[in-house]
């Protein structure tokens, strides 16, 4: 509906990436929770991380809603794929609007190219959905900080080369006393905790990092000292767009999965497909699937517009999130005992779907935005 | 050198393909479209010429409706310089497209046209062949490789029962077979550039073609469903029914 031409190239390279590349070796990557380095690596020559970096600094130059197609299509090829240019896409964001010159020239391009590997730190152990918890502190030194604290359940910790490390800078002044910085991850007093073994999107790896008198120079910090929590929060918007499209890929590569054995599977002489138990079950899965990508997409397009995109964002995200839970679980219904088998598609499906529900803000906290944004705006707002 | 490219807008390759129910041919409604597989091989095999600095220019061209821009924009997007789009909503038969080709061959004076070996919609395998004669060029059909010097190409043939190789000397028409190259992703970056690229739009009449059928298209009709197989209960069974049913031996 909001798709145009161009839109439509980008998506159908991004889908011939995902059946050529990605699909084939997902199972292999989920078994072994392989960091696929070779395929990020190729994904960064193709321009697939930093989407909406502007041309003039290097990058496609793309809106939201091209991020939202190409997010779907590496998730419909394999949910970790996709995990990793999200996060590439959050970082890239925060360095296109608020770096300065020189952290743009010395830090977009490695990101983008995935030859440089990044972590997304906000997380702690007192810090979830509720991030006045944070402990984590970067003290002045001289010209620049001395930073200390710990992290966990990092994307990309095992692997990265860099953090964007959320951190208080005055611990008394609330959300405006965060900051954030750009952290050497191999620098002196970087500590790093062992890969958590995780339900699903295994290929991604995540672990723990702890700081303990870490150095920080000057041009670590990323944009205005004090508005970190801001910085953070800006840029989730776009993140929840997607993790959206992340979900309804993972609910698209179950149906496709399905509607494929359904006609296949024959019981009691007839195809499972001609069964109308089944025959509901497929219809759902394709009403929701549409349902959450329309509403992804409507909600990149408001970003797009630079219309106020928060609750639209988080209904996105929420929507999609509890569609892909539920609509894997029909597929794997579907499948029957197959289905519940590790090697088959939708079993790995199935659990990849569930953190859709839990990262990029719980949709809990998606329900209290929706709720607080309906009390703010009114109904139509 | 200049290169040119023609390619050609086809129902997908993933797509199955469903006949009208007149009988009149393919049902094309709500159908994907893509460029033509051996043409997309052909694009690549001219973008590898010039990244190897043995030509300067690549230009593509395609026959056919307004929708044919996005085939060209792919074109573009895989790395192409400009295009040239010839706009008509008429089926073209292979031989007005060779002879539209001949035109923007003669304007373009390209030293070497790269081209698919067939479209996988009519599967006509003439284009090449015709337009090779149409200019009185030399052609070298069915390449698996294409090595390009300055004043003359050669190119490994598919034959049956083996490769030939032959020497044309440029101009010349080369056709793309399949196992000539796999072509690349249009990256991001390029697409983006690929719509400001230029693209000149034109009409068979600019070329004094006219492209009215020739063919009278009789029928089209799925082929047969295949049958059921059979199971045998031994291998003398198997050897005796090939043997007497299937008369294979």
């Amino acid at each position: 509906m909001f798709v145009t031409e161009t839109h439509e190239q980008v998506r159908d390279m991004a889908r011939q990436f995902a059946d050529e590349v990605i699909r084939p070796v997902a199972i292999d990557l989920d078994r072994d929770e392989r960091f696929p380095g070779e395929i990020f690596e190729q994904m960064g020559d193709l321009g697939l991380f930093g989407i909406g970096v502007p041309e003039a600094l290097g990058g496609p130059g793309f809106d939201t809603l091209a991020y939202a197609l190409v997010m779907e299509e590496l998730s419909r090829g394999y949910a970790s794929v996709a995990d990793q240019c999200g996060l590439v896409e959050l970082i890239s964001t925060l360095l296109v609007r608020h770096g300065t010159p020189e952290q743009q020239a010395q830090w977009l391009k490695p990101v983008m190219s995935a030859r440089t590997k990044v972590a997304y730190c906000l997380t702690e152990a007192e810090a979830g959905s509720d991030l006045s918890g944070l402990r984590t502190t970067a003290d002045r030194d001289g010209a620049g900080w001395k930073l200390n604290g710990g992290k966990i359940w990092i994307h990309n910790a095992p692997v990265a080369d860099i953090g964007f490390v959320l951190a208080r800078t005055d611990r008394n002044a609330g959300h405006r006393g965060m900051s954030i910085f750009i952290v050497d991850l191999n620098a002196k007093g970087v500590e790093r905790g062992p890969k958590e073994h995780k339900m699903g999107q295994r290929a991604s790896q995540v672990g723990a990092l702890n700081f303990s008198d870490v150095t920080l120079p000057p041009e670590a910090l990323l944009g205005e000292e004090g508005r970190g929590f801001h910085m953070m929060m800006s840029v989730l918007d776009k993140g929840r767009v997607g993790i959206g499209s992340l979900a309804v890929g993972i609910g698209q590569a179950g149906l496709e999965a399905a509607l494929d054995y359904a006609q296949q599977r024959k019981q009691f002489n007839a195809r499972i497909a001609d069964f109308q138990g089944v025959q509901w079950l497929l219809a759902d899965m394709a009403k929701d699937i549409e349902a959450a990508r329309l509403l992804v997409q409507s909600a990149a397009v408001k970003i797009d517009r630079g219309e106020n995109a928060t609750k639209a964002c988080s209904m996105a995200k929420c929507f999609a999130g509890d569609m892909a839970v539920a609509r894997t679980a029909d597929a794997v219904q579907i499948f029957g005992g197959s289905g519940y088998i590790r090697g088959f598609e939708v079993e790995r499906l199935y659990r990849d779907a569930k953190i859709t529900q839990i990262y990029e803000g719980t949709n809990q906290i998606q329900r209290m935005i929706i709720a607080r944004e309906l009390v703010k705006h009114g109904a139509r707002g | 050198m200049k290169i040119l490219v023609p390619v050609k807008r086809v129902v997908d390759f993933n797509v199955k393909i469903r006949v009208k129910p007149d009988g009149s041919g393919v049902d094309l409604q709500n159908v994907k479209m893509s460029m033509n597989p051996f043409d997309e091989i052909a694009v690549e095999e001219a973008l590898r010429l010039k990244e190897a600095g043995k030509a300067e220019e690549v230009v593509v061209v395609s026959i056919g409706p307004a929708k044919a821009e996005e085939t060209l924009r792919t074109a573009l997007a895989m790395g192409a310089d400009r295009a040239i789009l010839v706009e008509t909503d008429d089926a073209v038969e292979p031989l007005a497209v060779a002879k539209i080709l001949k035109a923007v061959g003669e304007a373009e004076q390209p030293g070497l046209i790269l081209l698919g070996k067939q479209a996988i919609d009519d599967d006509c395998n003439q284009t090449g062949q015709m337009l090779a004669a149409l200019l009185g060029w030399g052609q070298g059909t069915f390449a698996s490789k294409v090595e390009l010097a300055s004043d003359a190409v050669t190119v490994t043939r598919e034959v049956d029962g083996g490769l030939q190789t032959v020497s044309l000397r440029l101009p010349a028409v080369v056709t793309t077979d399949l196992r000539l190259n796999e072509p690349r992703y249009a990256s991001l970056p390029n697409i983006m550039r690929a719509k400001k690229k230029p693209l000149d739009r034109r009409t068979p009449a600019d070329f004094g073609v006219a492209t009215a059928a020739r063919l009278r298209i009789l029928r089209t009709e799925e082929p047969a469903r295949r049958m059921a197989g059979v199971k045998v209960g031994s291998v003398a069974e198997l050897v005796d029914r090939l043997r007497t049913e299937a008369g294979v031996l």
